[in-house]
């Protein structure tokens, strides 16, 4: 057997094998190529309002992310039956501020809803979000309770712990997904951050992905995929997390960070409490599936 | 037959009178609920504070005066004013008893008999003196107390599943133009009748059929349950024996029409027209039929309309001896000595003995537990403990910062509790079955009670220990433990726990500030 042969007859073989087995899943390298630009917009004031348009700013603002007759999701983080200086959710007025700039945008519609773990309407209430929404007297911004029907089985194909979940209709079927989470303590992922607020889009029993946690996560971020993410630490949630309830745990820091890399703000946000990106497993798990940037010197940090 | 001038018939006014007020009972009871702050804008457990039976048979137990209670007395004075209104124009299991007829009733001419009627009065007794003497039962026979617990606990959780089962077939299979129909109706009945979310409740088919037996009774004679059995009605009726107001109006001159008792609900009326005040629920149905329009309500005139009860004084006394007597046999049983751990009171109920003498199981704390942790117990709190609150951990737990069942309690049976207060409120504890709990049993990471745990110091804490996984790999786990010292028993963590079946976080009722002597009588 000559070389050249040897070279035609593994081609042979190996694309016999190739048609056998039909493979469509994306390579880590191509989905890398995709992945956004790492860069990421930091700001610090203590006027909430004025805040979010400035950590915007460097981004090329919301008209970057939402375009004129986009139908909008805001996703927060209002888990816990919690007042907004216990840290425990979105602060309220960052919320509103991001719904009034996707509005500001264009936007024909933006929903915000969460799926609590305590119960629906008090967190809705006492986080001062359902109050925040509803102030800015603008029909095209809505705040709605969960309604378990739209929860739809969906299959996570590139999943490794995670194969298949329910998931909230709306978050998929949006032209664009903004992750808005608080930035807190946490016992088992030490943190909450970007990539752990999606839990709150799914549906089922939740408390299964705690078993492989990070990768979960990671295996999520695959399908849910926020166009934009702003981290709300403002004020951040150091023990007892993740719903706190003692002030002596929470932390007022003023800042707002931005990124359309997810994994890029989880990264940079884990340093505000003095850890490394590494040290939350899903900002790992996430890199290693070429879902974002989490080495610090490889992402573009703007300070607006 | 008909006064000029009058547009429709008493009856109609007394149809509408009903209507109105089963309307009321049915505001009330969607209202129950939370309405976006911590505190309930409305009077919601009116019904039951107006209900004197109820005021006196807790009142009895507690010997105190129960101030909640006090507008009860009310409905007494108007009934010595007016004669026994109450049943035919107020009581919504009255108004139901009457429009349920149709289905339930035979349409018979014979004329009604009075029958056993004064049975309704030696079961008021019984349970006024049992009440007394640390027995109350009141609770399992009065209309209010039956006929919420079977809303609550059946017919609108029922509905709402029906309504959600066709409302979703539409959401997922039906075109757009249908749901466009669809979900706005779904929508406004969300808003308007049905629950926020869906629950489930103990002993909601068991609370259904008591409901439905009530009604049923009109098929053995017309308001077969007020006429006989109703306490509630037996009370109103021996002070309306003494009612200022009352109908009258037939006598024996009236020959052979007997229109009046052939139609009369209650078989009030005796064979010389004579009109029992202590029965007469004021219906007006005699005074809508009668030919010659001979019934009119006005001042009790003396001599006229004497019936007596036909109480039997040995039959009194023996009903009071039964009560007073029945709670004897209670301190010969297990419960006396030891307290079912599994029975976990809400927040804010008073001691055992004290609760079960004040609750009238009125079902209100189960209707309004936001998290659908409240049910109603069977008999681990005894023969007189059922339909009587308990928090069943797997299917709900108590919202740390909720405090709505003290507020609905119509008796202080549970005490209406500040946040701070109820906060610190031991109701149960909570403990792990280590053969089931993920982290020890098989070394996966899961620690979802430790997220959830409300306290602001948190009562489920965890240590990081290196395990052999069910796999027989080395790993470091977190393993969760429970402070005592900060756990107040709240459930959140055994609701939460993802393992299918049985929770691997227990919630009992050990160490429950309420009564801490209870559980350790004859210790060591």
């Amino acid at each position: 057997m000559n070389r050249r042969q040897f070279i035609r007859e593994v081609f042979l073989w190996s694309a016999g094998t190739t048609l056998a087995i039909p493979r469509f899943t994306i390579l880590p390298e191509a989905m890398a190529a995709e992945k956004p630009p790492a860069l990421l917009s930091v700001a610090k004031g203590t006027e909430y309002t004025a805040l979010v348009a400035r950590v915007l700013q460097p981004l090329g603002g919301m008209g970057q992310f939402v375009r004129p007759g986009d139908r909008v999701v805001v996703k927060p983080n209002i888990g816990w039956d919690r007042s907004p200086e216990q840290a425990a959710n979105t602060h309220p007025q960052v919320v509103a501020a991001v719904v009034a700039q996707a509005l500001q945008a264009g936007a024909k519609r933006v929903l915000v809803f969460d799926r609590t773990c305590n119960e629906q309407r008090r967190c809705y209430a006492n986080s001062g979000i359902e109050r925040a929404i509803l102030d800015l007297k603008d029909s095209r911004a809505m705040i709605e309770h969960i309604d378990q029907r739209k929860f739809v089985p969906m299959q996570i194909a590139q999943g490794k712990s995670l194969t298949q979940w329910e998931i909230y209709k709306d978050s998929l079927d949006c032209d664009c997904y903004i992750n808005l989470p608080v930035a807190k303590h946490h016992g088992l992922s030490r943190l909450t951050l970007g990539l752990k607020n999606s839990m709150g889009v799914i549906g089922g029993n939740r408390g299964k992905l705690h078993h492989d946690l990070g990768q979960s996560l990671a295996d999520l971020a695959t399908v849910i995929r926020p166009k934009l993410t702003i981290i709300d630490a403002t004020r951040i949630l150091l023990n007892n997390g993740p719903q706190g309830g003692d002030l002596k745990d929470v932390r007022r820091l003023d800042t707002l960070i931005a990124s359309a890399d997810p994994v890029a703000a989880d990264a940079y946000a884990t340093t505000l409490f003095d850890l490394a990106p590494d040290a939350i497993e899903s900002t790992v798990a996430a890199h290693r599936m070429g879902l974002g940037e989490m080495a610090l010197d490889r992402i573009k940090v703007l300070e607006a | 037959m008909r006064k000029p001038g009058l547009l429709l018939s008493p009856s109609a006014w007394r149809t509408i009178g009903q209507s109105l007020f089963f309307l009321l009972f049915l505001v009330l009871f969607i209202k129950t609920d939370y309405a976006g702050v911590d505190e309930l804008t409305w009077a919601v457990n009116l019904l039951f504070r107006i209900d004197p039976f109820l005021a006196l048979a807790a009142m009895l137990a507690a010997k105190t005066v129960i101030a909640l209670m006090l507008p009860a007395l009310l409905t007494l004075l108007l009934t010595l004013l007016f004669g026994r209104f109450f049943c035919g124009w107020v009581c919504p299991m009255g108004a139901l008893i009457d429009s349920s007829r149709r289905l339930f009733g035979r349409t018979n001419t014979l004329i009604p008999e009075p029958g056993r009627r004064q049975l309704k009065y030696y079961l008021l007794f019984f349970l006024l003196a049992a009440a007394l003497f640390g027995l109350p039962l009141a609770g399992y026979l009065d209309p209010f107390s039956l006929l919420v617990r079977g809303f609550t606990f059946a017919v609108q959780p029922g509905l709402d599943h029906a309504a959600t089962t066709l409302f979703t077939w539409t959401y997922q299979q039906a075109p757009p133009w249908v749901n466009a129909v669809t979900e706005p109706v779904y929508a406004l009945l969300k808003r308007l009748v049905l629950p926020f979310s869906d629950k489930v409740y103990a002993l909601s088919v068991f609370s259904l059929l008591l409901l439905l037996t009530v009604l049923g009774l009109s098929w053995v004679e017309r308001r077969f349950f007020c006429r006989k059995v109703c306490p509630l009605g037996a009370l109103l009726a021996l002070v309306a024996r003494f009612s200022l107001l009352r109908l009258s109006g037939g006598s024996a001159e009236c020959g052979q029409c007997r229109q009046c008792r052939s139609v009369c609900p209650m078989a009030a009326i005796d064979e010389t027209r004579a009109i029992a005040a202590a029965e007469c629920t004021l219906c007006l149905d005699c005074q809508t039929h009668c030919p010659r329009s001979r019934f009119h309500y006005g001042w009790r005139r003396n001599g006229s309309g004497k019936q007596t009860t036909d109480l039997s004084r040995r039959a009194m006394v023996a009903s009071l001896a039964a009560g007073a007597l029945a709670p004897l046999a209670l301190s010969t049983r297990p419960h006396a000595r030891q307290a079912e751990p599994l029975l976990i009171r809400p927040p804010g109920a008073l001691a055992e003995k004290e609760f079960l003498g004040l609750c009238v199981r009125c079902g209100e704390c189960m209707k309004v537990c936001i998290g659908n942790a409240l049910h109603a117990a069977w008999l681990e709190a005894g023969l007189e403990g059922v339909f009587t609150p308990r928090l069943i951990g797997r299917i709900g737990y108590c919202e740390y910062s909720c405090t709505l069942c003290g507020q609905v309690c119509p008796t202080g049976a549970i005490r209406k509790l500040h946040k701070p207060e109820k906060q610190a409120v031991v109701i149960g504890r909570a403990h792990f079955d280590k053969n089931r709990c993920l982290p020890f049993a098989s070394g996966i990471p899961c620690i979802v009670c430790e997220e959830h745990c409300p306290t602001p110091d948190k009562a489920i804490k965890f240590r990081e220990v290196e395990v052999d996984n069910s796999k027989g790999e080395r790993v470091k786990v977190r393993q969760p433990y429970v402070l005592d010292h900060l756990c107040i028993g709240c459930g959140i963590c055994e609701h939460k726990c993802p393992l299918s079946g049985a929770s691997a976080v227990l919630v009992t009722s050990a160490g429950e500030s309420r009564h801490a002597d209870l559980n350790i009588r004859d210790g060591y």
